[in-house]
């Protein structure tokens, strides 16, 4: 299979998903389990602020002067981030469990496009990192809810 | 990966800018073709002299008023223009990316270039203020006012429709003129939608004026005697022997940014990974099709044995065709693309004979990207892939010439001072790039090099809105370049008052 290449603009619609799919994912929690609705509902808007971020500090600062094309080389773009719909008959603490891998995952992945980033503007790195710790933190809340 | 969705459906005839109004011309109607997708996607009208004419005369009825705005409502305009350019910014940088070829994040930053010319021309009030001093005599104040000039006109480039008219128009119309802008006739499909931008902002009819065209309208602007100057980016010959000349004659100011052939210096303590990641950058990007591309990569030897260096130069040849070879092409709005067409068919074929010159003159071909492998299925008609040629010597077309297309020259040199007599034999003096890690080698280069834009650790040698496009040589013919102060003066006339009062 031919390999894909990685560009900041690949990444920067990665990194919208990833937000859009995870924010899907808490509002459904919040739906099915209205025992965690208010938190729940309160991790979906700080997706959508990530996305925002991300977006916005790309917007701002890519020009056509930076390495943007050649940023990321190697990194590689799944897709299971963002495949996280929430099974039938799935329990609460089945639900938390899977936020949490979500979460714990992410995290991961923006600390690796931080790292990877590190030629362009500081405001990209510093918007990933940003955006890592978020979800970074919510994993700690997540796994201190009561199951 | 997805394509992005266009933003331009069907095919519109494209109208021109007049006083406010928007209006069909006469002219005959030219197809503006997508270089990707061959695909039309709109109908440019090459105006004529009277419509230029009518442009011409809208904004120097336009200009009495407008130069006596206040500056703080100037920029008020301007402020709402950058702000309607954010709301846009994905869609005017996809349009580019239709009109012109180049990858979305190309587009998404050449976008976000041209809105920094809008954001630093906001600041008129405070950058066109004049200078004061009190008692240059007894009882004397001398001071400078900066007063606009009246009508300038603007002769836009195809490589960057989107940005390059903004080197001006915004310092043009901030400090007071009216302007009459020419876009591309490949690619003008992001001037008309700043154009309706400016008039959604409020600036007032007559101000700013799109014309489209070819050189009729280029001709006009050129004996037009209400024009008061002309700026214009494009190719040596145009800019040296049409524009500059005839400006001269008819007494025009005028900045006329040309053509380049860019040297980059790789000296022994480079860091290599880094250097060869910002030239492909800067020798593909934009499919090449950059003034400020470089394409010259000169390795250089400075205190090595023969065999030290032709073992660097192997080293580094081979890193570069290394990452040349896996850039990949194809249609600008898939996100995953790294390398989108040249603008049409024809300037593959003058790219593509430079190719076989440098082939009969017995250049070492390291990369040949004349049958591209395309992400997509697309008509591979204006598409090159990345070409290097290694062993190149200075007296070779491909490394005199500026090619404009994605071809890398590799050369030797044993010293510093071998190479800046390189870059000092050829015509051009637009930009030049060191990499290197030691300082007094950086301080050198940046001292002696006669080119306008110098590069050290960086390959696209860009200057940001608030600094001139600075340019020497074969590259620049005028006094005054783009952007930053240089521009506001070039769009101002200095006028000295001494007063005393008895």
């Amino acid at each position: 299979m031919e390999e894909q290449t990685v560009t900041a603009a690949s990444v920067i619609t990665f990194c919208g998903l990833l937000e859009d799919g995870a924010a899907a994912l808490y509002e459904e929690l919040a739906r099915r389990f209205p025992a965690y609705g208010e938190q729940a509902t309160a991790f979906a808007k700080e997706c959508r602020k990530s996305k925002l971020l991300v977006l916005r500090t790309y917007q701002e600062t890519i020009t056509d002067a930076i390495e943007a094309g050649y940023a990321f080389g190697g990194l590689r773009l799944g897709d299971p981030l963002f495949g996280v719909a929430l099974d039938e008959g799935m329990s609460a603490a089945e639900a938390l469990g899977q936020a949490s891998a979500l979460e714990a995952a992410a995290a991961a992945f923006y600390v690796d496009i931080a790292d990877r980033s590190q030629a362009l503007l500081a405001t990209i790195p510093g918007a990933f990192r940003r955006a890592g710790r978020t979800h970074a933190q919510r994993l700690q809340r997540l796994e201190s809810l009561p199951r | 990966m997805a394509i992005l969705d266009e933003p331009i459906k069907g095919v519109a005839t494209l109208q021109n800018y007049i006083d406010g109004s928007w209006e069909d011309s006469e002219g005959p109607l030219r197809d503006v073709v997508n270089p990707a997708t061959l695909k039309t996607i709109a109908r440019v009208p090459i105006s004529t002299k009277s419509e230029l004419r009518r442009a011409v005369e809208a904004a120097q009825a336009a200009y009495p008023d407008w130069r006596r705005t206040p500056p703080l409502a100037r920029v008020r305009c301007l402020f709402r223009l950058k702000e309607l350019l954010e709301q846009n910014f994905e869609e005017l940088s996809r349009i580019q990316t239709m009109e012109h070829g180049k990858t979305i994040d190309e587009s998404r930053g050449e976008t976000r270039r041209g809105i920094e010319m809008v954001e630093v021309a906001t600041g008129i009030p405070s950058l066109m203020m004049g200078q004061t001093l009190e008692d240059v005599s007894s009882g004397i104040d001398e001071y400078l006012i900066r007063q606009p000039l009246g009508v300038f006109g603007i002769i836009g480039p195809y490589n960057f429709p989107f940005m390059v008219p903004l080197w001006f128009a915004p310092f043009a119309v901030a400090t007071g003129n009216t302007i009459v802008l020419k876009p591309s006739s490949e690619d003008p499909l992001s001037q008309i939608h700043i154009a309706e931008l400016a008039e959604e902002a409020g600036i007032p009819a007559g101000v700013w004026n799109v014309v489209n065209g070819g050189r009729e309208v280029v001709d006009g602007m050129l004996s037009d005697p209400d024009i008061k100057g002309i700026c214009f980016v494009g190719s040596t010959p145009v800019g040296r022997d049409v524009i500059y000349k005839r400006c001269g004659e008819t007494g025009k100011r005028v900045i006329s940014q040309c053509g380049a052939k860019n040297f980059a210096l790789v000296m022994p303590d480079a860091d290599i990974p880094k250097t060869i990641a910002t030239c492909m950058t800067s020798f593909f990007g934009n499919a090449g099709q950059r003034c400020l591309a470089n394409s010259n990569l000169v390795v250089v030897g400075q205190g090595m044995s023969a065999d030290e260096h032709e073992a660097f130069y192997q080293q580094i040849a081979e890193a570069f065709v290394a990452s040349a070879s896996k850039i990949s092409m194809g249609y600008g709005l898939d996100e995953s693309i790294q390398m989108g067409p040249l603008r049409d068919v024809e300037k593959k074929r003058r790219v593509m004979s430079y190719i076989e010159q440098a082939e009969r003159e017995g250049g070492q071909l390291l990369l040949d990207g004349r049958t591209p492998k395309l992400m997509g299925d697309y008509p591979t008609d204006a598409f090159l892939g990345p070409t290097v040629f290694g062993k190149v010597s200075p007296d070779m077309a491909i490394a005199r010439e500026e090619v404009f297309g994605p071809v890398a020259a590799l050369m030797k040199a044993t010293d510093m001072n071998e190479a800046i007599e390189m870059i000092h034999a050829n015509p051009f003096g637009n930009a030049a790039s060191i990499f290197t890690s030691n300082g007094k080698w950086a301080r050198d280069f940046q001292y002696r090099v006669e080119c306008g834009n110098i590069g050290v650790n960086i390959g696209l040698v860009a200057p940001m809105a608030f600094f001139p496009f600075s340019g020497m040589k074969d590259s620049f013919f005028g006094t005054l370049h783009g952007q930053g102060q240089e521009v506001i003066r070039f769009f101002t006339e200095s006028k000295v008052v001494i007063q005393r009062w008895f």
